[in-house]
């Protein structure tokens, strides 16, 4: 075993709930959802019409003053990670050139890690339709040798750069000065576990000091969300503007509501954490990653073998399934996927029950950002020792048996288990565990 | 402290210069170039015309069976084919011990095709009045849009395909650090069998961004070259008259093992992977750290962890982009870790010279050159290299192929943005 412990020392969330931590928490021991009408863009006529909207979001005023000016070429995606990220060095307290540029860094720059997870970054229509306009053909259809030949000039020349998912990692390490390796994982909803799963081990290799880690995405574009209907993943709103919501196996669930935002943590080696004097939060003890063959087949709800990843992210730990206090299950609300979830931990857990909650139904689905969210829920239940509610669950559904609440609960909790899968059959999970200053 | 051995047993590719490893090598040893007008889409009207494309590739060629495979994007395709003969070559369908979910797929693959010339059409059916009318946009859009069309464009998709081809269930990584991709997912892959994570990967990547988006999005950067009355000489790394890179294609996958799995299953050793290190410029989006600091600090972390000095290293493969930037600042970041003297630094090739730039898929390919660099005992050439440029004055082994005695080798990537990865392998012992 490694002799270097990986403290978590800063949780930085952007989600529906607000920018930070603190609204974050609150909103999941409030048990209430944060989702709501979605007014990024006109979903008059989309199946769905909710979604977990970051509210008053200005990336501006979460980057320095001399890096105002990139923010227009920076896709959402990028914008919410690079606020996630503004909130998570702070949360940790180390002094970086973005969070202080005229002060000394606390942490070496060639020693600080970056790996964020990141999506497919759709391009923005309004932007693509103003250029594409001025190259048609006389009927009126797209003309692709005008294109060509002068409609591209009406694109800004950074116009890629907005879109490439590693440009969350490469703005935040240019921001923070972070010139330790550099990662951007892009597996959907598990590229956050990942993320961290493998940043922990940049760190019990010795070669960074401390890493920031997650993902962040927003699915909020009328692209994704029209794929995501295409897929049938959506739970409905009705003709009466009522439905549409995300019920994390509740038997009322019937399909997923969408989300946007970023979830990164600050993983440090722990002597370094214990020499500034860190708040630690919680630690990252195992991770373990599988995926199922049967994957391909994107039509069919399928949970990447999680009861693999599971079992190894315990067998990493050295835990026995029974040492899970808390379960913060993935939770999509999509029901087949709901089924197969509550299966995949029902057969790496057993007959051991330990209070669970899935936190889809207050934010909406993160994708890439999802993981972030949810090790951030872990992390906040092990430091507060309290499980968090499952937002919109009432009774469980049929085939469906985790030990959720409605409602917040105080824990004894000293190790916690966090997994996710996605669409094409992959999946990963993170096991955390309560800090003690003693050991 | 001792650590396990991370030994390469298999590799295949397909790429502009042919769909395996042998007849790739023999185009590249012959100095040829896989660089021709664009014929995949109509691009005859942009500033850039062509391209390295792969060329009358069909699946059905490389696999038992490639209708499982029929919806996948043309770089999943692609990687099923360079997976297929990695894993053949690796003889893996003989390992009876072979435990699927400790088998890693860690890949660096590009996003799908994206489909530029439909969602072009389609937001401009949805321009009413001088906007995008959204309510419409949604309605044709849901007409046209196919469900398996627009979820493989998803970058993970590709390791999915990978998994059901080899009916495998271990850990799946896609990493998309622009042109580092592959590099960065096989030294990542490499630690994962290191640490005792699992026992094999199947890693590499594939990528195709020769499509109008990718054209469109690079030529708009300024980044591509133009010269296009003579492609065939367009792409030209470190020479003066350089004038940007090339868009190629491709997939090129390895199989990693132990040195102890891999002797006892009596399976061939290709190379070693010795040594791997990341680093990140945080300089620019659109820059490289002018000082190659970056690049350099990748180099060094590789080397320290092979533990190696610069002397030990005896043959580098470039990035090599050949834009103006990159070839300067990868030539001083090389003068940073083997000496301000130029004559210090070992000989040092691009093989997108002829290849083109395969993006996510260029570390992994220009990886399996090295080791056949190793075997062979021979140094592929950088082609088109003839007008000196006084800040790129290292031996670029220009124009011809050349024998050498080499034991080590190193390969860089260097990904837009600023992501810096290098691997360093030895030869079969």
């Amino acid at each position: 075993m490694a002799d270097r412990r990986v403290a978590i020392t800063g949780i930085g969330v952007v989600t529906a709930a607000g920018i930070g931590i603190e609204p974050f928490w609150q909103l999941l021991c409030s048990g209430a959802s944060a989702v709501g009408p979605i007014d990024l863009f006109d979903t008059s006529r989309y199946p769905t019409r909710v979604g977990g909207e970051v509210p008053d979001f200005s990336a501006r005023s979460h980057v320095p003053k001399s890096y105002r000016k990139s923010v227009k070429v920076m896709a959402r995606d990028i914008q919410l990670a690079v606020a996630t990220a503004d909130q998570a060095f702070r949360h940790s307290g180390l002094v970086t050139k973005g969070t202080d540029e005229s002060a000394e860094m606390t942490v070496d720059p060639k020693r600080l890690g970056c790996n964020i997870g990141a999506g497919l970054i759709c391009c923005e229509l309004d932007e693509l339709a103003a250029a594409a306009i001025t190259s048609v053909d006389a009927n009126g259809i797209f003309d692709i040798a005008k294109w060509g030949a002068e409609g591209i000039n009406n694109l800004n020349p950074l116009w890629l750069l907005k879109y490439l998912p590693n440009m969350l990692s490469c703005h935040v390490t240019i921001i923070h000065s972070a010139m330790g390796p550099s990662n951007c994982i892009t597996c959907g909803d598990v590229s956050a576990h990942l993320a961290v799963g493998e940043a922990s081990r940049y760190v019990t290799d010795g070669i960074v000091d401390a890493v920031i880690a997650g993902g962040a995405e927003s699915k909020l574009h009328p692209l994704s969300l029209l794929r995501q209907a295409l897929l049938k993943r959506l739970s409905l709103t009705g003709d009466d503007g009522l439905g549409g919501h995300c019920r994390p196996f509740d038997v009322a669930h019937e399909g997923t509501a969408l989300g946007e935002g970023g979830g990164l943590l600050i993983l440090e080696d722990l002597a370094h954490a214990r020499r500034r004097g860190a708040t630690i939060y919680a630690e990252v003890v195992g991770f373990g990653a599988a995926c199922d063959p049967a994957g391909i087949k994107v039509t069919e709800a399928n949970v990447g073998s999680l009861h693999l990843a599971a079992a190894k992210a315990l067998a990493d730990a050295g835990m026995s399934p029974d040492q899970v206090d808390l379960l913060i299950a993935h939770g999509t609300g999509v029901a087949a996927e709901d089924e197969l979830e509550s299966d995949a931990w029902k057969q790496v857990l057993g007959d051991h029950r330990p209070p669970a909650a899935a936190i889809t139904g207050a934010i909406g689905l993160m994708s890439a950002g999802a993981g972030g969210a949810e090790l951030a829920a872990a992390a906040m239940a092990l430091h507060t020792q309290t499980i968090p509610a499952t937002a919109n669950f009432k009774a469980l559904a049929d085939g469906c048996d985790l030990n959720l609440a409605g409602q917040s609960r105080p824990g004894n909790l000293t190790y916690a288990l966090s997994g996710a899968f996605t669409i094409g059959g992959q999946s990963a999970a993170c096991a955390l565990k309560r800090y003690d200053p003693e050991q | 402290m001792s650590r396990r051995r991370v030994v390469i047993t298999g590799m295949g590719t397909v790429n502009p210069l042919g769909h395996d490893v042998e007849s790739t090598w023999a185009a590249l040893l012959a100095g040829r170039s896989g660089i021709s007008p664009i014929e995949i889409f109509e691009a005859a009207t942009f500033p850039t015309t062509f391209a390295a494309q792969v060329k009358d590739y069909d699946l059905a060629d490389h696999l038992p069976n490639a209708e499982p495979h029929a919806a996948a994007g043309r770089h999943a395709k692609f990687a099923l084919g360079a997976a297929r003969q990695a894993w053949q070559q690796a003889n893996l369908d003989a390992d009876t011990d072979l435990d699927r979910s400790r088998v890693a797929i860690y890949m660096g693959c590009g996003e799908g095709r994206l489909l530029f010339e439909k969602l072009s059409d389609l937001v401009v059916r949805a321009w009413v009045d001088g906007q995008l009318d959204a309510s419409r946009w949604y309605d044709i859009s849901w007409e046209t849009m196919d469900v398996f069309e627009e979820t493989e464009q998803e970058s993970n998709m590709v390791a999915a395909h990978i998994a059901a081809e080899f009916n495998l269930c271990g850990p799946v990584f896609n990493v998309l650090t622009a042109c580092a991709a592959s590099t960065q997912a096989i030294g990542e892959a490499a630690g994962q069998i290191r640490r005792g994570e699992v026992d094999v990967a199947v890693t590499g990547g594939a990528h195709s961004m020769i499509h109008a988006s990718g054209l469109t999005g690079f030529n708009r950067l300024t980044a591509l070259s133009t010269r296009n009355d003579d492609p065939t000489s367009a792409s030209r790394p470190f020479d003066m008259t350089r004038d940007g890179f090339v868009l190629g294609e491709g997939s090129s996958v390895l199989i990693l093992e132990t040195y102890e799995r891999a002797t006892a299953r009596g399976a061939a050793i290709l190379a070693e992977i010795v040594g791997y290190g990341a680093s990140a410029d945080a300089f620019r989006i659109t820059d490289q750290d002018p000082e190659g600091l970056g690049a350099a600090q990748a180099m060094h972390a590789a080397l320290a962890d092979a533990g190696l000095s610069p002397a030990d290293i005896d043959y580098v493969s470039a990035h090599g982009t050949g834009t103006q930037q990159n070839d300067q600042v990868e030539t001083l970041a090389i003068k940073r870790v083997f000496g301000s003297d130029p004559a210090k630094a070992p000989p040092t090739s691009s093989v997108k010279s002829m290849l083109g730039h395969l993006i996510a898929a260029a570390g992994a390919t220009e990886l399996i050159t090295c080791i056949l660099a190793l075997r062979d005992q021979v140094m592929p050439p950088t082609i088109n290299l003839h007008t000196p440029d006084p800040d790129c004055d290292l031996d670029y082994i220009p124009n011809e192929s050349r024998k050498a005695d080499i034991r080590v080798a190193m390969s860089n990537s260097m990904g837009f943005g600023g992501q810096n990865n290098t691997l360093i392998i030895t030869g079969a012992t």
